[in-house]
């Protein structure tokens, strides 16, 4: 069954073409890398599926449904997920608000204003269930800001997953990790099972190596290589962008 | 000597049980016992400090939890005061009854007209879109004459307002302990708001407005409804404010009445429930004295107040103050 579909996916910023016409699509359970140089269009490309950003043209399809004009909040109803590659946790809040904030977040309840939100019991035991999975509980009085950057990590990894999504979007989950750390977040990945779609931007080859089954490869906004890891590797366009050897266009940019 | 003693006996346990009151205690005695004793004029002050403290307190609702810098507000506060205030002038009804309920719905209805068009920009745009809008009120006030008194500005020489009791007549001291039992019902609510779910996104917001999207949040809708909210509360504080002046003038829709909550919140501190009634309290008594000795440099003084808070006391006084009780209960009361 297939998760998601783009079809001729485009966006422009004023004269920059940043994507141009992507068309790939992605079955229920696949964990699919999105790997590329900088300024490839991986996280314009990620804007769009999660419609913090509308395409210029194009269509997105999730579940057979057509999602291209849908705000980000419904697509969260809809059961996406997404990490941001600069950490995004509200880090004048405590690790437990971070968490209930994130757990009220497709409920109804969060429209509630009379309430007081530590009276919602199955909610806090959640709360206390995923914090104490990832070691955090015993901090969960503490500012996110006053938090190490890996423990930062592991929280918004472990809040992206919270939701119980369909469609998981990590941008850079393991950007300024240590290689345990890491280590840590491709076990989270595996853990995930087969019913949750993955998809992930990395920089990180044995983070991508380690948890991807395939790999899209764009290049300056052009998707140049869709398939296996095995496959990709042996690509020898992807070799020429991964090496900077630009034997057609005489261009070699890409870092 | 004397003093170890006193140390001894305060580190009892049961002294350690009393001290936690200590703040409620004076809390108390500044809000309900003193006024009693104190002559009726200054009594009128803690009426103005109490109003200007519900008035700060809804626009933290938006600058502290939300984080959004509104230069507006003044424009809920006036035509909430405007409503009564007409109401009684070509209509004769001078119920409370309905001049809370009236002033409350139209200060909402003007929040709910402003928002709906400052917050689709953010920023340093949202300031300016809600101060010209809290403007556009402003000149409207100052231009309709059926909205003021015939022969002036503003509306003046209102009654007090009629409470449906016929034995019953307003003193002093009445109107500020009515006024006194508003804020504690308004207190409760917003503090009831601000640990609901709702108070929750509305931080979140404050922290993240794309990360809030994406868990599911319909940010804009969030926004809007506290921006509602506040308007609500901010009528409700014009109406007690016309209540208690018994005039009301397009000043009082003006950019300093937009400037006063926010600058009583900054003091104060923003984002906590305690923060603006101390900047409410700070900034009324400072007025009053300040008035006292030197009318006309009242804007200077209070220029003066809001870079000292920046400077010495950022984060508000209310942190201060909460940090230095911490400190003595901890050294007196724990056991």
């Amino acid at each position: 069954m297939e998760a998601f579909r783009t079809e001729g996916l485009s966006k422009d910023f004023g004269g920059v073409r940043a994507l141009s016409n992507v068309s790939f699509n992605v079955e229920v359970g696949e964990h699919v890398a999105i790997i590329g140089p900088n300024g490839a269009g991986k996280t314009t490309l990620f804007n769009l599926l999660n419609g913090q950003l509308p395409p210029t043209s194009g269509r997105i399809y999730f579940f057979g449904e057509d999602i291209t004009t849908m705000s980000t909040h419904h697509r969260a109803h809809l059961g996406q997920a997404r990490s941001f590659q600069i950490i995004s946790l509200f880090s004048n809040l405590t690790v437990l608000d971070n968490t209930l904030i994130t757990l009220h977040g497709t409920k109804r309840s969060r429209f509630q204003m009379f309430r007081p939100t530590n009276t919602y019991k199955y909610l806090l035991a959640k709360a206390q269930e995923m914090l104490t999975t990832i070691a955090l509980w015993e901090k969960r009085d503490e500012l996110v800001k006053n938090i190490s950057y890996g423990e930062q990590r592991r929280l918004e990894t472990a809040l992206t997953v919270a939701s119980e999504p369909k469609l998981l979007l990590l941008d850079e989950p393991s950007c300024g990790l240590t290689s345990a750390e890491s280590a840590d977040i491709t076990d989270i990945i595996h853990k995930l099972g087969r019913d949750i779609t993955v998809l992930l931007v990395a920089h990180d080859m044995d983070l991508v190596f380690g948890v991807a089954e395939r790999i899209i490869v764009l290049h300056y906004g052009h998707l140049i290589a869709d398939g296996t890891p095995e496959e990709i590797q042996a690509d020898p366009r992807v070799k020429e962008i991964y090496m900077g050897i630009e034997e057609n266009t005489g261009n070699a940019t890409a870092s | 000597m004397a003093t170890a003693k006193l140390k001894e006996a305060i580190k009892q346990p049961w002294r350690g049980q009393l001290i936690r009151f200590v703040p409620y205690i004076a809390g108390g005695i500044i809000l309900v016992v003193l006024p009693a004793v104190l002559p009726s004029y200054l009594q009128g002050i803690w009426t103005k400090f109490v109003i200007f403290a519900i008035f700060a307190t809804s626009y933290d609702l938006i600058y502290g939890h939300t984080g959004l810098l509104s230069l507006g507000h003044a424009a809920y506060f006036g035509a909430g005061g405007y409503a009564v205030a007409l109401l009684m002038l070509h209509y004769g009804i001078d119920s409370l009854w309905l001049g809370i309920p009236v002033g409350i719905l139209i200060g909402a209805a003007v929040a709910a007209a402003f928002g709906f068009i400052a917050l689709r920009v953010s920023g340093m745009y949202f300031l300016l879109v809600t101060f010209a809008l809290a403007q556009l009120l402003f000149s409207i006030t100052w231009n309709v004459r059926w909205l003021n008194s015939p022969g002036m500005m503003g509306i003046a020489g209102l009654p007090r307002p009629d409470l449906g009791i016929p034995w019953f007549s307003w003193s002093t001291i009445s109107l500020y302990y009515f006024v006194l039992v508003i804020f504690l019902i308004c207190l409760f609510l917003i503090y009831r708001i601000i640990n609901s779910p709702f108070g929750y996104a509305l931080r979140g917001i404050r922290e993240s407005e794309p990360r809030m999207r994406s868990l599911g949040y319909n940010a804009w809708l969030h926004k809007y409804i506290a921006f509602i909210i506040t308007g609500a509360f901010a009528g409700l504080a014009g109406v007690l404010f016309v209540y208690y002046n018994r005039f009301i003038s397009p000043t009082h829709i003006g950019i300093m009445f937009s400037f006063l909550p926010m600058i009583m919140v900054i003091i104060g501190g923003s984002g906590t429930l305690l923060g603006p009634v101390i900047g409410a309290m700070i900034i009324i008594f400072v007025e009053y004295f300040a008035s006292l000795f030197t009318p006309e440099r009242w804007p200077l003084i209070l220029g003066g107040i809001f870079v000292v808070a920046i400077m010495y006391a950022r984060g508000g006084v209310s942190i201060h103050l909460s940090r230095l009780w911490e400190k003595v209960s901890y050294r007196y009361g724990s056991v």
